[in-house]
């Protein structure tokens, strides 16, 4: 059996009497879109700072593809190409330029690279802007720049730090389609957020991290089933006595005709509670529900808003 | 080895100084054919030759010096903290690099900056005055070590750096001193004797009369002495610049 893209085991870091990272464990497997969920400051990016060699471990294993990424760091820097958070600024070069430097840096020389650089400036909008320096770029054109030079080497995985903060709706969707297109070429990707729509339409794994601690783990809908709860609410028209001796099994609350459920999977529940009402000859004038989301999820785990 | 990735920053660091030519190369030639004209026209007719050499030759072969090693060193430090500063290093640290190849190919990036310079210069001085060049190979061998050792330097001095009022303070306080006081202008048998012991202890006199000697056959301490001198700066410089790389101080957490 081949080794996860990303294992990590045990990992802590301080920063001084701060701890970061707390014991950190993590496993993506290959081909995986898997997200790191949490608020600022949760560790998120001190977790992608030591995979990459930017920050030092205290205690604990960091593995890509089986390999340690300290002792054996060219072969698994190799492996990731990482879209940081922070826009970098380069004064002198060229964005074009810029891409065949990164490209070097990763043992492409500039020959071999050229497809690569045309196909990336061109899917991500940026061709026209090759000649530009990285001051002339709008905000969302720095963004898909961090992305193409994060994808010059043509990475096996993808890390992506918080990729679409501060970009506007519509360059989120862009985003979001380019990324479900790259995880549909066997692509690993590793996005941290705190954007909970983006892990909850994105990723297929998440792992709620708070105070350097992961929280949970486990696919967005096996989370929200676990852990979320959904509401139902349904109008009806007449009631009889008995009807809510057909219920017993619900938690619910009953107010001037409104029957308001809270359910773990209204998928499941809807049909049985229309079921039970119909038994009950009770005549059923409108149904509302909301959905559970990884908010909800996040709300329990933590007794917190992601963004408190 | 990543024989790719490493001349590819040694490419990128030749060509940021480069592209910015007016900052970078031209500035040291306008500056020295000042100093040859105002040397030339004014003070060059009231003070005497020095160890037989008139005024304005005598202070050429400084002036070369002190060229190469402020380029070698500002190439380095400035590149490195501009890195530090505009989020760009840490596409080098995240790269297949080692810190051994990230510090060479930043020292060669600042040691060609430093020869352009120099060899300017001395270019200058062979046009302007017609500075004879006794020992051109010397001449070259010593603005190669010297450009090698002061830009192992300024990497140091650029990583530890967190700011440039840091920087700016080590070459105005640190440098520059030592430049002017290890004999640019005078050859140190005209100050009294405390001064003279003091520059013994100066490297830069040793770069710089090292440098006098091969152009102009003169010099105030013994050129083997300068030789020994610039292989062992290049030397220790470029193993601490190697080595504090390599422990990521100020530039990984």
């Amino acid at each position: 059996m081949s080794s996860p893209a990303i294992e990590i085991k045990g990992l802590k870091k301080s920063y001084g009497d701060v701890h970061a990272l707390d014991g950190v464990d993590i496993k993506i497997n290959k081909g995986e879109f898997f997200g790191l969920l949490g608020p600022n400051g949760a560790g998120k990016t001190t977790t992608i700072n030591i995979l990459t060699g930017l920050v030092f471990r205290d205690e604990g294993s960091t593995l890509v593809f089986g390999r340690d990424t300290v002792s054996d760091y060219r072969f698994t820097r190799s492996k990731i190409g990482i879209a940081a958070q922070e826009f970098s600024v380069d004064w002198f070069f060229p964005i074009e330029k810029l891409l065949f430097f990164q490209a070097g840096y990763y043992g492409i020389r500039k020959k071999d690279a050229a497809p690569m650089v045309e196909e990336l400036l061109n899917r991500l909008g940026l061709d026209k802007k090759k000649n530009a320096r990285l001051r002339q770029l709008s905000g969302g054109m720095k963004r898909r720049f961090q992305l193409a030079k994060a994808l010059v080497h043509d990475p096996d995985i993808i890390i992506l730090d918080e990729p679409t903060a501060g970009v506007d709706v519509e360059l989120r969707r862009d985003l979001w389609q380019y990324l479900r297109n790259l995880h549909a070429k066997g692509k690993t990707i590793l996005l941290t957020t705190h954007y909970i729509e983006e892990a909850e339409l994105l990723c297929e794994n998440v792992a709620i991290i708070d105070q350097g601690s992961i929280l949970k783990e486990g696919s967005p809908k096996a989370l929200t089933q676990e852990l979320g709860t959904a509401g139902i609410s349904i109008h009806i028209g007449n009631t009889n006595e008995k009807f809510e001796s057909y219920l017993s099994e619900y938690i619910y609350t009953y107010e001037k005709n409104r029957l308001h459920f809270s359910v773990k999977d209204p998928d499941q529940a809807l049909p049985k509670i229309i079921k039970r009402l119909s038994e009950a000859n009770v005549h059923i004038n409108s149904i509302d529900s909301t959905r559970s989301s990884l908010e909800d999820v996040f709300l329990n785990l933590t007794g917190k808003g992601i963004n408190e | 080895m990543n024989w790719v990735g490493f001349t590819t920053l040694v490419m990128r660091e030749v060509g940021r100084f480069f592209s910015v030519y007016r900052q970078t190369v031209l500035p040291g030639v306008i500056t020295t054919a000042l100093y040859i004209v105002i040397f030339g026209f004014t003070l060059e007719q009231r003070i005497s030759e020095i160890q037989g050499v008139p005024y304005t030759l005598f202070i050429l072969p400084g002036l070369i010096m002190m060229n190469t090693l402020n380029n070698a060193t500002a190439n380095t430090s400035s590149s490195m903290l501009q890195m530090k500063l505009l989020q760009q290093l840490p596409d080098l640290l995240t790269a297949p690099l080692s810190g051994f190849e990230i510090s060479i190919a930043y020292i060669i990036g600042g040691t060609v900056r430093g020869m352009v310079n120099g060899t300017l210069v001395l270019l200058l001085g062979m046009l302007l005055i017609q500075m004879p060049v006794k020992d051109p190979l010397g001449t070259l061998v010593f603005i190669f070590l010297v450009s090698w050792a002061f830009s192992s330097m300024g990497l140091l001095l650029g990583q530890l750096a967190e700011s440039w009022d840091q920087l700016a303070m080590m070459q105005n306080f640190f440098l520059t001193p030592l430049s002017f006081l290890g004999g640019i202008f005078y050859s140190i048998k005209m100050l009294p004797d405390w001064a003279q012991t003091l520059s013994f202890i100066n490297p830069i006199y040793y770069m710089i009369n090292g440098i006098r000697y091969t152009i102009l056959g003169v010099s105030d301490s013994p050129v083997l002495i300068s030789y020994a001198m610039a292989i062992s700066l290049t030397l220790l410089f470029t193993m601490i610049s190697i080595l504090l790389m390599q422990s990521g101080k100020k530039i990984k957490q």
